[in-house]
């Protein structure tokens, strides 16, 4: 075997994210130990890939440990408190990683950037950021890089180059992947309605497009709305669009609180279920679990927007500090979950807003959910 | 009866039931017209359902801006409401009780804390309530650490989703607080002291109005009317969420000023701001059926809450 093509395989064995790696730790560390040493275990989900795109970059190294920061845009959800969980624990068990701080950017586009601010002056050497906007916090993470601080966004795109790595998921690609689930679920023929998050926001936008590519012809689409990810606003929208729609297929949405609301709302009404796409909200796998037996049509294609692709971030941030090669970008493609394999992801025991593909023991879970 | 004459007599008994009506009927016709789906009762029944959590937070809103004053702390009331109520229900019948007087009583004490901050310290309303409701937003942040537990209890939903005789519980419920706040606010001593308090809080105090005391249970009342909206929301929906509370932010004070009152107090009354609900309710579900983008639904929104507001006072003659 060449060099190159070792390296392809162990790149791609690294890449292969196990929920099973993940859960059995000690079982965990052997494998990977067998694997060459440099692989750690923190896979949430089977089949999950975490591919490389873009040239392989460098930062300045410094003398570890390091001091990290994480500028959340804001944190008044589940996913988020997941997602700060998760960068949590990974930093406990990075020895590389001395001190981890989160400062909450409480929604707000210029307390983000004055918090940014902020980090720099107090001289961290790796910032890690989800953006409230990408353009507004470009120009800051451009003054951090230049400053020698490695910058690390993930899960929303940051404009331009000038940070020094990220890790995301595609929405376009995800979103594509659910409207072909759904445009299959239907045979590829059938009336849907659409419901997205907040106006106006780039993730849905993008994710609807693709959706869009993806449907077969037959696919007819009656509406599409913005349902602010609350499961009460789709709720109060789907009963509209019952009102107006005799016939209702299927629902394409990029967010299962609302995919619940939906449902919930054809509860109500007193209409068959139908199938539905949306992400790894627990609330939506137990509704399906508690309906799919009174109503054959209904039917779920979920993809996770992992709440620990952060730690990704935070492993190519330190990477880099140590002086080592990183990706510029990395891309995590969620696999699906449907009714084949949701039992595998359902958290009956937990509440509603648990996003179930996440790296998070369940004593952790319980202490972030008070459950 | 000159022109002028019946005219007049038009006005002042639009001015007792609320031009809004009008605007509530014409929308409907022309919503229908575009799209005849708004013409079936299964729809009306729908959007009388939905108004009612807009309806009933709307009428503590009223009482408040009767007084001359403004609640924006309702919307951040609704949201720890919900948290509150799932997270003491879990799930479980027997815990109902307990989540309704938890709920009650932090209403209660919130309307307090503002009716005191605005009366004692002189802290203007709309300064006090929004920091109120910031206030509200983070305390359900700390308490939930952002992720939020618990569930309604499937006995409690039924105020929120169930039907008597065909209407929604939740409208019922909405009517019957409607009907209270009517008979307290046009026929009792409280309710002229209310008005005088908004209309003109000096002259008020010396014809010995306790305006002080008029203001905190302005507050009180209002606090308690979200949380009831808030809980019938939460019945509704079933889960918890942080984001709950944000959309009545305004759209209560939207309600009720396209109802006919005046944000500067002693104009307005419970009945046209049932309407108000209703007809802002009534836009939202037209928006939603018809198939324009959001952006459009916000402007056609924004244009059509003005325009009646315009109409109104033309028609009823307040000249505000």
């Amino acid at each position: 075997m060449s060099d190159t093509k070792r390296e392809e395989t162990e790149m791609t064995t690294r890449n292969r994210l196990t929920r099973r790696r993940f859960m059995t730790t000690t079982a965990g560390a052997a494998t990977v130990a067998g694997l060459g040493g440099l692989i750690r275990p923190a896979m949430a989900q089977e089949g999950a890939q975490l591919t490389p795109v873009g040239e392989m970059v460098t930062a300045t190294a410094k003398e570890g440990p390091y001091r990290i920061a994480f500028s959340n845009g804001f944190s008044g959800n589940s996913w988020r408190a997941m997602a700060v969980a998760a960068l949590e624990a990974e930093a406990a068990a990075t020895p590389e990683i001395a001190e981890f701080v989160t400062v909450d950017g409480q929604g707000d586009i210029n307390k983000q950037v004055n918090d940014i601010e902020t980090l720099i002056n107090q001289q961290f050497d790796a910032i890690l950021v989800i953006a409230n906007s990408g353009s507004a916090v470009a120009p800051i993470l451009r003054e951090a890089t230049r400053e020698g601080i490695v910058t690390a966004p993930f899960n929303l795109p940051v404009d331009g180059t000038d940070w020094s790595t990220y890790v995301g998921t595609d929405p376009s690609k995800k979103g594509g992947s659910l409207g072909a689930w759904l445009s299959d679920a239907l045979g590829g023929t059938g009336k849907i309605v659409a419901l997205g998050g907040l106006p106006g926001n780039s993730y849905t936008a993008a994710g609807w497009e693709g959706a869009q590519a993806a449907f077969a012809d037959g696919i007819e689409v009656l509406a599409f709305r913005d349902a602010y990810w609350e499961e009460d606003r789709a709720k109060v929208i789907m009963a509209d669009l019952i009102a107006a729609y005799p016939e209702i297929d299927g629902i394409w949405c990029d967010g299962a609180q609302v995919g619940a609301g939906a449902i919930k709302a054809l509860l109500d009404a007193g209409r068959p279920l139908v199938p539905v796409t949306g992400d790894d909200y627990n609330g939506m796998l137990k509704l399906f679990d508690a309906e799919r037996a009174n109503h054959p049509g209904f039917d779920i294609g979920l993809m996770s927007e992992p709440t620990w692709q952060g730690i990704f971030a935070m492993r190519a941030a330190v990477s880099l500090l140590k002086g080592e090669e990183v990706p510029k970008q990395q891309i995590l493609e969620p696999q699906l979950i449907t009714a084949d394999n949701y039992r595998d992801y359902i958290r009956p025991d937990l509440p509603d807003g648990v996003f179930t593909d996440t790296s998070l023991t369940d004593a952790q879970l319980r202490e972030i959910f008070g459950a | 009866m000159s022109a002028a004459g019946s005219l007049e007599a038009l006005g002042r008994a639009l001015r007792a039931l609320g031009a809004v009506w009008i605007a509530v009927t014409l929308l409907y016709i022309v919503s229908g017209l575009v799209s005849p789906s708004m013409f079936q009762l299964g729809q009306v029944v729908n959007i009388l359902q939905v108004a009612a959590f807009l309806g009933v937070v709307a009428l503590g809103q009223v009482i408040v801006i009767l007084t001359g004053g403004i609640d924006l702390s309702q919307a951040g009331t609704i949201t720890l409401t919900n948290i509150v109520a799932t997270s003491v229900m879990m799930g479980q019948p027997e815990n109902i009780a307990a989540a309704l007087l938890i709920c009650l009583a932090l209403a209660v004490a919130v309307g307090l804390l503002n009716g005191i901050l605005v009366v004692v310290i002189g802290i203007t309303p709309l300064v006090t309530t929004l920091g109120m409701n910031s206030i509200l937003f983070g305390a359900a942040l700390v308490y939930t650490g952002g992720a939020p537990r618990g569930e309604a209890a499937e006995a409690f939903e039924v105020i929120g989703t169930g039907r008597f005789f065909g209407i929604p519980a939740p409208t019922l419920i909405w009517l019957a607080l409607a009907a209270a706040l009517f008979v307290l606010t046009r026929r009792t001593v409280f309710g002229r002291w209310l008005y005088a308090t908004g209309a003109n809080p000096v002259a008020a105090r010396l014809m010995g109005v306790p305006v002080e005391r008029m203001t905190v249970a302005a507050f009180v009342l209002s606090g308690v009317m979200a949380a009831i909206g808030g809980l019938l929301l939460t019945a509704y929906v079933g889960s918890p969420s942080l984001g709950i509370g944000n959309q009545f932010l305004l759209t209560s004070v939207a309600a009720v000023v396209v109802g006919g009152a005046a944000l500067t107090g002693g104009l307005g009354g419970i009945l046209p701001t049932v309407g108000g609900a209703i007809f802002i309710t009534e836009l939202n579900s037209f928006t939603n059926i018809v198939q324009v983008t959001t952006g459009t639904q916000f402007v056609l929104q924004g244009a059509i809450i003005i325009l009646s507001v315009i109409a109104y006072r033309r028609l009823s003659g307040t000249g505000r």
